[in-house]
């Protein structure tokens, strides 16, 4: 069927023209050929006998059928299954750079996630998926069929479904009626008639069985109220199906249902509305008066701590806008709590305060609240400082775009709430996701999430423990390296994170950035020439930026042994947060931050190194880590590819966790 | 409604697009067409709450209304199949007439209560009903003057 057409005549607007491949319509005109050509040959040579013999009410019957059947053949091929239009270029403006790869919405009490159709430009919704045939978002996507060319979705699933139903019922009448004709015909097998009979028998015999089996599946499939791909793809295997109304509701839903209409090829009326100002103003109560000039004193604050940050990261493009009204309904918060209430969204738990601890090293306690209010950098920059595991938890992609540094944030804190839920692995995404600025981040993302597929992003912070060992060798220390010589100089990490967030950046920025160091990091070398996981690259990325972010960060991504990375959020030594969650994530947690820390001399403003390498001096409490077992896990763990080049030190934390330290 | 200041600017009275806001879905109920009433912070200063939850409240009707499965439905798609489908060339489906009663609705709110505060309603069967997309103008003159913001007296 050639796209965009559509049973009611209207040329939609689905996907651009593609090139015309007659393979497409080999199925479906042999489908076609066999089915007519059999059934007239039947109705013509065998019908004329059985309505003399017996009666005339067979072939009636048999024509009745064949006409149902080629209807809603006709109807399965030719009608729009439910394609949703392009979406316009203002729905996505601001997802395209910060939005994650997947919203989760819950369903009847069971989260499901809205994965982002880079091709269509917008969160597919619940059950629909992209036939990468047709090019097109379809709803409720059942599958692609070949042979009636055409995808099965909401619109025209009925009539695919009641085609298989009648040509099973078809086949089955020419099967009988055919051998029945044999049966009385023994001695007259060398005619016409007869000859044609047999041919005709022996095909519809031999579509029987698929068609039989096919159709026996989609009943299966009709009364547990699923798609062909939630069945093949296993959504609800082990599961609760939301969709489902129970067995004769989701029969009535198929055969009973109204005719959904088609969303292409509708004719668009203008707007015949004019507007014009003035414009009425509802009348602002005093609440809301109130709230307005509290309002206006924290966006002050918040204004100028947007320039602060285009400052700082020049070197990245301008922040995008705030992402306020990307969820409508949130309360507009200038706090956390609109990080929160953000994150709520999607995931279920709130962020732990503990987020805001580990804000980056150029922003000083002070401001940590205030900076945390811009919520589209800040706080998820300390989302994804936070812990590991944040995101880990499925290493779901929690960004499509090439993550500002805000968007990493917020990646961290969607992509863990999100993984959590879904468990599979978008690692992916991940890499994306760490491509800019956290690479190793990205790293022990994507070991947490081929660990533990139920940690929520929230249960993060408890699970850390249990995530340790799951962070393994995998980890690159490049990136570290590179972060490690950033924060060296006294910079502040966070701008270098963003200033040198992907790999070859990172691989250049460390050599600009250090040029003190004796020894350029071999890891850098080692890890730009290791080839990007393709495993994890995203196919729904479209934007260049997010390719090129992926493709950055492949040494982060790259299993390389005995690679390990500190979370690259650097806070400041100075401040002495707990930094829990990541020295948890070595297996200890901090003993607190030694305030006479320098990121030079420990070169991990991730807390979580210095804390390991001071620990024996430290009186902090927290699970004691012996120097012995630093020192014996920095022989064990050494990665052979990487020898500790120019004063950088492995230490390994429980689990096996190698962090490099460079000295 | 008395304008204070009369600007050469305001006499142009242009409105430009200033963003755009969009109701999601809600899928809490499945994949049944229902779109999210909670009040975009956007349209705080724009229109009344009350309203905008009435007319999303209006639509979710409609569209539940499209979605039962009772009688009608049946004898639709019986009609339908008794006639290989040919009915549906001559006739328009019970869906069709409320998705132009939909429409109509949209217009007549668009015409009434929200054009007049700068916001223009999309039909969501445009934008495949995945969203309702909410224009929000302002006016262009406005930011000229000082003071020319139009602020109703009236409140509705």
């Amino acid at each position: 069927m050639p796209v965009g057409l559509s049973v009611d005549g209207a040329l939609g607007y689905p996907s651009p023209s593609r090139p015309f491949r007659p393979s497409r319509y080999v199925p479906v005109s042999a489908a076609t050929a066999f089915l007519v050509g059999a059934s007239t040959l039947f109705l013509c040579f065998t019908c004329p006998w059985l309505a003399e013999r017996f009666s005339s009410s067979i072939p009636l019957y048999n024509v009745v059928v064949f006409l149902f059947t080629l209807a809603n053949f006709s109807m399965a091929t030719f009608m729009d299954p439910g394609i949703f239009p392009r979406a316009e270029e203002d729905e996505d403006k601001e997802d395209d750079f910060r939005a994650p790869l997947y919203k989760t919405v819950e369903v009847r009490g069971i989260q499901v996630r809205m994965k982002w159709c880079s091709t269509c430009r917008f969160y597919r919704p619940p059950r629909c998926s992209h036939c990468s045939v047709c090019d097109n978002c379809v709803e409720e996507f059942d599958h692609h069929c070949p042979w009636v060319n055409n995808c099965i979705g909401r619109r025209n699933y009925r009539y695919f479904f009641l085609f298989l139903l009648s040509l099973t019922i078809h086949i089955m009448n020419v099967f009988g009626f055919s051998l029945l004709y044999i049966l009385h015909h023994t001695k007259h097998l060398d005619q016409v008639d007869s000859g044609v009979t047999m041919a005709v028998m022996c095909v519809s015999g031999l579509f029987f069985v698929p068609v039989a089996g096919l159709t026996g599946f989609h009943i299966v499939l009709v009364a547990r109220g699923r798609t062909t791909n939630e069945q093949v793809t296993g959504k609800f295997r082990g599961g609760v199906n939301p969709f489902t109304h129970g067995c004769l509701k989701n029969i009535a839903h198929v055969l009973c249902g109204s005719q959904a209409p088609r969303y292409l090829g509708r004719l668009r009326k203008p707007h015949s509305v004019q507007v014009q100002p003035p414009f009425l103003r509802p009348p602002l109560s005093e609440a809301q008066l109130e709230a307005k000039a509290v309002d206006n004193g924290i966006q002050q604050s918040k204004s100028s701590l947007e320039i602060m940050e285009s400052q700082s990261t020049d070197a990245d493009p301008p922040p995008p806008p705030k992402p306020e009204h990307k969820y409508p309904g949130l309360p507009h918060t200038q706090n956390e709590a609109f990080f929160q209430s953000e994150c709520s969204l999607l995931t279920e738990a709130p962020p732990t305060p503990s987020l805001y601890k580990y804000r980056p090293a150029y922003s000083s306690p002070g401001k940590n609240h205030t900076a945390s209010t811009h919520s589209s950098k800040m706080s998820r920059g300390n989302s994804m400082t936070e812990s590991p595991s944040v995101p880990v938890t499925t290493g779901q992609l929690s960004y499509r775009s090439d993550p500002s540094l805000s968007s990493r944030g917020g990646a961290g804190c969607r992509g863990g709430g999100e993984g959590g839920k879904a468990g599979s692995g978008g690692l992916g995404g991940a890499s994306t996701f760490g491509g800019r600025s956290y690479p190793s981040f990205t790293d022990t993302l994507l070991q947490s999430a081929a660990a533990s597929c139920s940690s929520s992003l929230r249960s993060a912070h408890t699970a850390h423990n249990a995530l340790g060992p799951l962070i393994s060798e995998g980890t690159t220390s490049t990136s570290y390296k590179s972060l490690a010589n950033q924060t060296r100089n006294g910079s502040l990490s966070y701008e270098s994170l963003l200033t040198h967030s992907e790999s070859p950046e990172f691989e250049s920025a460390a050599h600009e950035l250090s040029p003190p160091r004796p020894h350029p990091p071999h890891s850098l070398s080692t890890a730009a020439g290791a080839p990007p996981i393709s495993g994890y690259t995203s196919p729904f990325l479209s934007a260049q930026q997010r390719e090129g972010s992926l493709q950055a960060c492949p040494a982060p991504l790259r299993p390389s042994p005995n690679r390990a990375f500190l979370r690259p959020t650097s806070s400041p030594p100075s401040r002495a947060p707990p930094l829990s969650p990541r020295a948890r994530s070595l297996g200890s947690p901090p003993p607190g931050p030694a305030p006479g820390h320098t990121p030079l001399g420990k070169s991990l403003s991730y807390g979580g190194g210095a804390e390991l390498q001071h620990r024996p001096s430290s009186s902090g409490g927290g699970t004691p880590m012996p120097n012995s077992t630093i020192k014996q896990n920095v022989a064990n763990h050494n990665t052979p590819s990487h020898k500790p080049v120019g004063g950088v030190k492995k230490v390994t934390g429980v689990g096996g966790t190698t962090y490099g330290i460079s000295v | 409604m008395a304008t204070e200041f009369h600007n050469l600017q305001e006499l142009h009275h242009s409105a430009s697009l200033a963003t755009k806001v969009f109701i999601q879905r809600d899928y809490r109920d499945g994949t049944i067409c229902k779109f999210q009433t909670k009040f975009p912070t956007e349209l705080d200063s724009r229109i009344e709450k009350s309203l905008f939850e009435e007319t999303l409240k209006t639509l979710n009707c409609y569209y539940a209304e499209t979605e039962k499965i009772g009688g009608q439905s049946y004898l639709e798609g019986c009609l339908a199949c008794a006639t290989a489908y040919i009915i549906f060339l001559c006739m328009e489906t019970p869906y069709e007439k409320i998705l132009k009663k939909i429409s109509m609705y949209i217009q007549e709110h668009n015409e009434k209560i929200y054009a007049p505060r700068g916001l223009l309603l999309t039909d969501p069967i445009e934008r495949g009903m995945r969203v309702i997309e909410i224009s929000i103008f302002e006016d262009s003159g406005s930011t000229s003057s000082s003071g020319s913001s139009p602020s109703s007296s009236t409140a509705q």
